[in-house]
C-alpha cells in the first residue's frame, strides 16, 4: 500500500512538503471559520452600513482566504500556480470595470438608459396575491406595504395583470421616462436636455401646443419621434405602455400647458 | 499496475492531477467571478434589488454556510488521512463530507420550494433570476463534487489512488469559498 502511495503520489513522499505534512491544526482554522462566520452573521444586524460591509464582505474575504491557505494549501504551492490564479481574477476585474460604466451608470454625456431608470424607479414588487402578502408578512417588512398603498389601488388579488395595471399612474409614469428629458416640470429641462440637439420639446410653451394635437403626440409617445419627423432622440413607449396609458400620460403632460 | 502517464509524470513538478484540479480552478474562478461581477453590476446599480434581497432566510444561509465549513473541514481532514497512507479513515471522511453534500442539498431545496411556492421565481425579476442562476450554479458543483467524492472514497477504503483524496478535497474547498462569497452577496447584504 504505502509502495503504491509513493508511486502515484511523489509529492506526498517529497520535495513540496519540505515542511512535513502541513503541520497546520485543521480544527483550530475549523473553529476560527465558525468564529467569523457568527460575527458575519451578527455585526449586519447593527444596520450600519461600513459594519455590515466589513463584517459581511471583509470576514468573507478572510474565510476564503483562511480556506485557500489551509485547506487547499495553496501557500505551499508553486508559485504559478498562483499566477494562473491570479491571471483568472484579473479577467473577472477586467470584465467587471469593462462592464461598470454601461450598466452601473443610467445615463451619461449623450445617452439615458430609459429602462434601467424606470426599473429603479418601480422597485421591486413582491410576488401578487395571498401568497406574495403571507411572504411580506414573514420577512421584508414595511418598505413593501408603503409602496403597496400607493400602487395597488384597486384589483387587489386579482392576479398580476390586473394589479399591474392598477399600479399605473401616469404621473410616475412621466418622472420615470419622460422627465428625464422633458423635465419633472414639462419645461424640456431634464438632466439627459443638455446633451440633445434639438433640444426636447418643452411642454410649457404655447408654441408646442400651437403645434400639436393629440394624435401626434399619442403617435410620437407610442413610436417615436421619427414617426412624426421629429427628432429620432424621442425613443418609441409603445412596447411600455399600453394605449389606454398613453392616453393618461397625454392627459398628464396637458397639465403642463401654460 | 499499469499506470496512465498523465498519472505518473510530472514535468512542472506539481503531480500532473493536481496540476489539473488548479487550471479547473482557475477556469472556474472566471465561470463564477463572471456571474458574481454581473451581480455586483447590477446590484450597485439598482438599489431597488435590496427589496428582493431582503426576502431571502439568512437562518437557511447561515445553517448552509456551517454545514459546507464543516464539510470542508472533514475533507481537510481525509487529506490528512490519506497523507498517512490510511485509506480508510480518509474513506470515512469523505463519506462525512458526502453526507454534508446531502444536507446542504436538502436544506437549499427546502429553501427553494419554500421560495417559489410564495412566488418568487427565477422569472421574477433580476435579483431572483441571478439568486436561482448562482445558487444553481453551485449547487451543481456540489453535485458533481458529491459524486466524484464516492468514487475517491470507494477506491481510498481499499487504499488505492490515495492521492486523489487531496484533489477532490482541492475542489471541494473552492465550492465552499464560493459559497463563502455567494452567502454575504446574497442574504447579508440587505
Amino acid at each position: 500500500m504505502t509502495e503504491h502511495i509513493d508511486q502515484t503520489a511523489p509529492h506526498d513522499a517529497g520535495e513540496h512538503h519540505d515542511d512535513g505534512h502541513h503541520d497546520v491544526n485543521y480544527a483550530k482554522i475549523y473553529v476560527a471559520l465558525l468564529v467569523l462566520l457568527v460575527i458575519s452573521i451578527l455585526g449586519p444586524e447593527l444596520g450600519i452600513t461600513w459594519v455590515t460591509l466589513i463584517t459581511a464582505f471583509g470576514i468573507a474575504l478572510v474565510k476564503a482566504t483562511m480556506v485557500i491557505n489551509n485547506f487547499m494549501h495553496l501557500k505551499w504551492e508553486k508559485n504559478f500556480i498562483k499566477w494562473a490564479l491570479v491571471v483568472s481574477l484579473l479577467f473577472v476585474a477586467l470584465f467587471f470595470f469593462g462592464v461598470a460604466p454601461d450598466v452601473m451608470k443610467h445615463d451619461g454625456l449623450r445617452w439615458v438608459n430609459d429602462a434601467a431608470i424606470a426599473s429603479v424607479e418601480r422597485g421591486i414588487e413582491p410576488p401578487h396575491g395571498e401568497e406574495g402578502e403571507h411572504a411580506a408578512e414573514d420577512g421584508e417588512g414595511e418598505d413593501h406595504a408603503e409602496e403597496g398603498d400607493d400602487t395597488t389601488v384597486e384589483g387587489e388579488g386579482e392576479g398580476a395583470t390586473e394589479t399591474v395595471a392598477a399600479a399605473f399612474s401616469a404621473p410616475d409614469a412621466y418622472s420615470a421616462t419622460c422627465a428625464t428629458c422633458h423635465g419633472p416640470n414639462g419645461g424640456g429641462d431634464g438632466p439627459g436636455a443638455a446633451a440633445l440637439d434639438p433640444q426636447p420639446a418643452s411642454f410649457a410653451t404655447t408654441e408646442f401646443w400651437d403645434e400639436v394635437t393629440r394624435e401626434s403626440m399619442v403617435n410620437v409617445i407610442q413610436n417615436g419621434g421619427a414617426a412624426e419627423g421629429l427628432s429620432a432622440a424621442m425613443p418609441a413607449w409603445g412596447a411600455l405602455y399600453s394605449d389606454d396609458e398613453i392616453q393618461q400620460i397625454v392627459d398628464y403632460v396637458e397639465t403642463f400647458q401654460p | 499496475m499499469q499506470k496512465p502517464i498523465a498519472t505518473t509524470r510530472s514535468a512542472s513538478g506539481i503531480p500532473t492531477g493536481r496540476l489539473a484540479i488548479w487550471w479547473l480552478l482557475a477556469s472556474e474562478i472566471v465561470i463564477f467571478g463572471g456571474l458574481l461581477a454581473c451581480y455586483l453590476l447590477f446590484r450597485l446599480g439598482h438599489p431597488e434589488w435590496a427589496d428582493a434581497a431582503a426576502v431571502t432566510n439568512t437562518a437557511i444561509g447561515a445553517t448552509n454556510t456551517f454545514v459546507l465549513l464543516t464539510s470542508s473541514f472533514t475533507a481537510v481532514l481525509a487529506h490528512q488521512a490519506a497523507e498517512r497512507g490510511d485509506g480508510k479513515k480518509a474513506a470515512r471522511f469523505l463519506v462525512f463530507t458526502i453526507i454534508g453534500a446531502c444536507l446542504f442539498l436538502g436544506i437549499k431545496s427546502y429553501e427553494w420550494w419554500y421560495e417559489i411556492s410564495h412566488g418568487y421565481t427565477i422569472t421574477s425579476n433580476g435579483f431572483w433570476s441571478f439568486y436561482y442562476t448562482a445558487a444553481g450554479l453551485h449547487a451543481a458543483h456540489v453535485i458533481a463534487g458529491a459524486i466524484a467524492m464516492g468514487f475517491v472514497a470507494k477506491d481510498a477504503a481499499q487504499g488505492k489512488e490515495l492521492q486523489r483524496v487531496e484533489l477532490v478535497g482541492i475542489y471541494w474547498h473552492f465550492v465552499d469559498v464560493v459559497w463563502i462569497f455567494l452567502f454575504p452577496l446574497l442574504y447579508i447584504a440587505k
